[in-house]
């Protein structure tokens, strides 16, 4: 008993407490399925999840320091890939999710070896004119794509597992954990790309270009590679939305819904590749369902805008609201230091 | 060759776009701010000149000169308590999307989503021969000439209009010589909305006012502004030209597809010769 | 630092407030203790609150409240039990993803067991998701619904289209030939959105019925009209009848007074929300001959229909006068939609014998013959559609003059084979 007590000490509480009380929710999203299997609530948890895994790709390229207002398109992609791979060629269900973003992921690199080299500003404009491009494509190419009338997607098929069989088309209790494995995939590739190297590189050339070039960091190449990984998670993101929707239209992905991607990464916290644009996406996705089922019209965007605009203004420079999470921790921590040498300058003060 | 009518309804066209890209692109060559709200300022523009015509029973044309005041205003006003808080491209940018939005729910909630019309000013067509125009176009195409007009007047005779140049290219040595930067820049922020606002007013009456109406005119003039060349005055003056005459030819042949030329011709024009057609040349 | 401090703590409660929500909305509203007095059927309507077609969406509200109140004075009657019908509209904001929102919540938050008076573009989410909840769907058409389109008897049997909206055009077409015998050609306005396989349908019909005719196609969201026009002029057109939304056809009224095309006349496929609108966007001049459907039953000719529902039309008519301080404008839009739905839906249910069993209900529907505010009619439609799940309602134009809207002419609708 000594022993443990004596074990327990050593254990940095300041690192752990913070984790296990993050943990919990975790714990409770993946139970949520047996609280309620509203439909409606799993759907508005399902398209926040897709929604998620375009931010944290917006993040992914935002890292590499350009601003991508493509991320719908990549869906889109996604969405249409997959859909015209499983009505009009005819492949089952699962080599068409994976080649959805296969597709996705090679037309993401095609489009960013032309389109990275120029910069900035010039990039987001690209990327958004791309948006709009591919939107009505989708809408113009009626052979392929239905034009306006959309194409009608089917349900994954029901796999059965022995005891028990997992049935898409009876509940959307399946997509919700196919979106949960999604969405942990995408920010397991995506948290351990920023621990390596790899992340570091991309971190150094968003901070100074310049003197990263001096480095011997090849811009163009890691551009290239961010813009790439972002374009096949994001794709296969928008082949779950078509198969989940059952239905995709090109009215779905568009520059506005490129702009509220990029908003939901700013606000959930841009240094964050992960946990950021989760945040993000469930304040801005999860708030604007609720307020829409106001009878007041128009309130949906006010807030929606005001949230973004209230995060940008009084939240320092580059943080979103993932990073009140550490700060909240060193404030209650702060307040139960037991002792404080009289005169030393203490490390929250501002 | 498309018929007369085709051209001068690129004429209008071209002088809606002409004072919208100005007004950006005055605020982007001298302040860095790439407005994404500009195209808001133009629906404010528009629904305060339909309140104080209808509402308050203001003549148009005084409407319409307050109007433009209040939204200036409103302009500087963001500037001050939002802009300026915040630092960095991306997050102006950010911050500018995200009050499209606010401005879209505002309207929504205090106009409603109908359409409205402002018809009943400057009623009447004018017939020369084969061509007809209406007054309210007409009066777009005066107003645009007008305002071109007064903004090289102001820029390039007047102690404001040098104040403002030198800020832009040298903001340290013009503060030596006494120009209050910070305050030559919340003029620039108001001269660009005002333009924004009294486009959507001279605009009202022609087509229906509703809290939409700002997303287009603002997606048109960041394209006439490419065209044209991001930092470059003159740039956006031509590319609202190129723009509006070509909106109005490609719609009359093709109008199916219309909407992808202009997007492809932005990329490619980006891709080619980023600095558009008069911009300098950048890194 | 304090300032950060507060917002931190705002922003986790309302992160915690929205998941408590989220959780404890997802559970069913307990069930209602039984009451004594009419049993309650509840019906969902996912219309357009929001967006380009919200006048249309939020017009009919009161109308279509009013009517249940009235019809609920009587009800149904199914042996010894009395229905009565409870509506609950949500917004679908005419995306297919607002469509599927709409639809889930109304069907498993709020325990509909029929969604109605749709009308919407997004029919293929609405229906993925009535059908599989085996709820009953009474919708129009619209261009996906078509046969060779999305619409498949075996996939979605739940679905009855009790406003076919190609046969209602061809309809609105020839009252239109009826009204101007001396037409040259009708110029066919629509956004490129609507291109496919529902207007590749119509034209077919409107061949057949050797109407003269040419299409424009537009960019959605253009307001310049003078392209079209232009080619409307060039292709001899005299009458521009709009399938789609009412902002387009207004501005190519007034933009086609400004060409100098006075004696064209420029109309929708759609009623009039309010001539105001039209008198302000067009101006006076520019609106006046305006064309609209109407569906005013007690101004019909050729189209009979039962006293009883035109009573209670010209009814409901007076109660959101009233409810308005005397200023409503006769709208009529909703006679022909969710009150016809609604009684297709109550008569069928009386001929089943059931109102829980979603296929007796559509056995009963199907090739049946119901009684409603704009007649009565057969459902039909097994050869074309592949199943008789169509109404039909009579085609019927009014135009705009001075300030009101006037009938013009009538085109009893044909069964659909």
């Amino acid at each position: 008993m000594k022993g443990l007590m004596d074990r327990l000490r050593l254990v940095d509480w300041r690192s752990w407490v913070p984790r296990i009380v993050a943990a919990v929710p975790v714990f409770f999203i993946i139970l949520i399925p047996a609280f309620t299997t509203n439909e409606a609530t799993l759907s508005m948890l399902i398209l926040t999840g897709i929604w998620a895994i375009a931010a944290m790709g917006f993040s992914l390229i935002l890292r590499t320091g350009q601003f991508s207002l493509g991320q719908a398109a990549f869906m889109a992609v996604g969405a249409y890939a997959s859909a015209i791979l499983t009505v009009k060629v005819g492949l089952p269900f699962w080599p068409s999710f994976i080649l959805a973003g296969v597709i996705s992921g090679l037309i993401a690199l095609l489009v960013g070896l032309m389109v990275l080299r120029v910069g900035g500003i010039y990039f987001s404009i690209i990327t958004l004119s791309l948006t709009e491009i591919i939107r009505i494509i989708a809408q113009q190419w009626e052979d392929v794509t239905r034009g306006a009338r959309g194409l009608i997607t089917a349900p994954p098929p029901t796999t059965d597992l022995g005891f028990f069989s997992i049935n898409f088309a009876a509940s959307s209790v399946p997509y919700y954990y196919f979106m949960l494995i999604l969405v942990t995939l995408t920010g397991l590739v995506f948290w351990q790309i920023g621990r390596t190297r790899l992340g570091g590189t991309f971190f150094s050339m968003a901070a100074n270009q310049i003197l990263s070039e001096h480095q011997g960091v090849h811009l163009m190449k890691y551009r290239v590679i961010a813009f790439t990984l972002a374009g096949i998670f994001t794709g296969l993101a928008g082949s779950l939305y078509a198969h989940y929707l059952t239905v995709i239209t090109p009215l779905v992905f568009g520059l506005w819904q490129s702009i509220q991607i990029m908003l939901m990464s700013i606000v959930g916290g841009i240094g964050s590749l992960v946990a950021g644009p989760i945040i993000g996406a469930v304040l801005l996705y999860v708030l604007g369902i609720y307020l829409s089922r106001l009878p007041v019209f128009g309130i949906q965007q006010l807030l929606f805008g005001a949230v973004v605009v209230l995060v940008l203004v009084f939240l320092p420079k580059g943080t979103g609201i993932i990073d009140l999470w550490p700060k909240f921790w060193r404030k209650v921590y702060h307040e139960v230091e037991e002792y404080e040498i009289p005169g030393e300058v203490k490390p929250d003060e501002e | 060759m498309p018929p007369p009518g085709i051209w001068i309804d690129g004429l209008v066209q071209s002088s809606i776009y002409i004072t919208m890209a100005f007004g950006m692109v005055l605020v982007f060559s001298i302040l860095g701010i790439l407005n994404w709200t500009h195209g808001q300022y133009y629906m404010l523009g528009a629904i305060a000149v339909y309140y104080g015509v209808t509402a308050m029973g203001i003549p148009f044309p005084f409407s319409m000169i307050l109007s433009g005041v209040i939204i200036a205003g409103l302009g500087v006003v963001v500037k001050k308590a939002l802009i300026d808080r915040v630092s960095g491209d991306l997050y102006v940018g950010a911050l500018t999307l995200a009050l499209i939005f606010f401005f879209e729910g505002a309207a929504s909630m205090l106009f409603g989503l109908q359409d409205k019309g402002l018809t009943q000013v400057l009623p009447g067509v004018l017939e020369v021969g084969a061509i007809s125009i209406s007054y309210q176009k007409l009066a777009v195409v005066i107003f645009t000439l007008v305002v071109m007009i007064a903004m090289y007047l102001v820029l390039n005779r007047t102690k404001i209009g040098l104040a403002i140049r030198a800020a832009s290219q040298e903001p340290n040595a013009a503060s030596l010589y006494g120009i209050r930067v910070d305050r030559v820049s919340l003029v620039v922020m108001g001269i660009g909305c005002a333009l924004a606002a009294w486009a959507g007013c001279i605009m009202a009456p022609v087509y229906p006012v509703n809290p939409f109406i700002g997303r287009i005119p603002m997606i048109f003039s960041l394209l006439a502004i490419v065209i044209g060349g991001l930092g470059s005055l003159t740039g956006a003056i031509v590319g609202g030209i190129i723009l509006g005459f070509l909106n109005s030819v490609i719609a009359y042949y093709i109008s199916y597809y219309s909407e992808v030329v202009l997007f492809v011709l932005v990329v490619l024009i980006l891709l080619v010769r980023p600095q558009g057609l008069f911009g300098a040349s950048l890194k | 630092m304090k300032r950060q401090y507060g917002i931190t703590v705002f922003l986790i409660v309302t992160a915690i407030l929205f998941s408590t929500f989220a959780l404890a909305c997802g559970e069913q509203k307990a069930a209602q203790p039984q009451q004594t007095g009419p049993v309650v059927i509840k019906v969902g309507l996912p219309t357009a609150l929001s967006g380009p077609a919200a006048p249309w969406g939020q017009a009919g509200i009161d109308y279509y409240n009013a009517w249940i109140d009235l019809f609920n004075k009587e009800g149904f009657k199914i042996g010894d039990k009395t229905y009565n019908f409870q509506l609950i509209t949500v917004d679908d904001e005419s995306t297919p993803e607002g469509g599927a929102a709409a639809a889930k919540q109304l069907i498993y938050s709020d325990g509909c067991k029929a969604l109605a008076g749709h009308w919407t573009w997004n029919y293929p989410t609405v229906s993925a998701v009535s059908n599989a909840a085996k709820v009953l769907l009474f919708t129009r058409t619209g261009n996906e619904a078509v046969p060779g389109g999305v619409y498949d008897p075996k996939t979605q049997p739940y679905t009855v289209f009790a406003n076919p909206s190609h046969q209602q055009y061809l309809s609105d077409c020839l009252a239109l030939v009826k009204a101007y015998p001396n037409y040259k050609r009708i110029g066919i306005l629509d956004s490129n959105l609507g291109k496919g396989i529902g207007w590749d349908y119509i034209d077919q019909s409107l061949d057949a019925a050797g109407i003269r005719y040419h299409h424009e196609w537009f960019p959605p969201a253009t307001v310049d009209f003078t392209p079209y026009i232009t080619k409307y002029a060039e292709a001899g057109c005299d009458i521009i009848y709009s399938g789609g939304d009412i902002t387009s056809p207004m501005l190519v009224a007034k933009q086609r007074m400004e060409m100098g095309y006075k004696d064209w006349h420029v109309g929708h496929a759609g009623p009039f929300v309010d001539p105001a609108i039209y008198l302000a966007v067009c101006g006076y001049e520019a609106a006046q001959g305006f064309l609209g459907q109407y569906w005013c039953n007690w101004e019909f000719k050729d189209t009979k229909v039962n006293p009883k529902y035109i009573t209670m039309c010209q009814e409901v008519e007076k109660m959101v006068n009233d409810k308005r301080g005397g200023k409503s404008y006769v709208y009529t839009g909703w006679i022909g939609w969710l009150p016809s739905h609604l009684l297709i839906y109550s008569q069928a249910m009386e001929k089943a014998g059931t109102v829980d069993d979603p296929d007796a209900i559509m056995k009963a529907i199907r090739g049946g013959t119901f009684d409603s505010t704009t007649g009565k009619w057969t459902m039909s439609g097994a050869k074309t559609y592949g199943s008789p799940v169509v109404f039909g309602c009579p085609g019927c134009i009014c135009q705009i003059q001075g300030e009101k809207e006037v009938y013009l002419s009538e085109s009893a609708m044909a069964p659909i084979p």
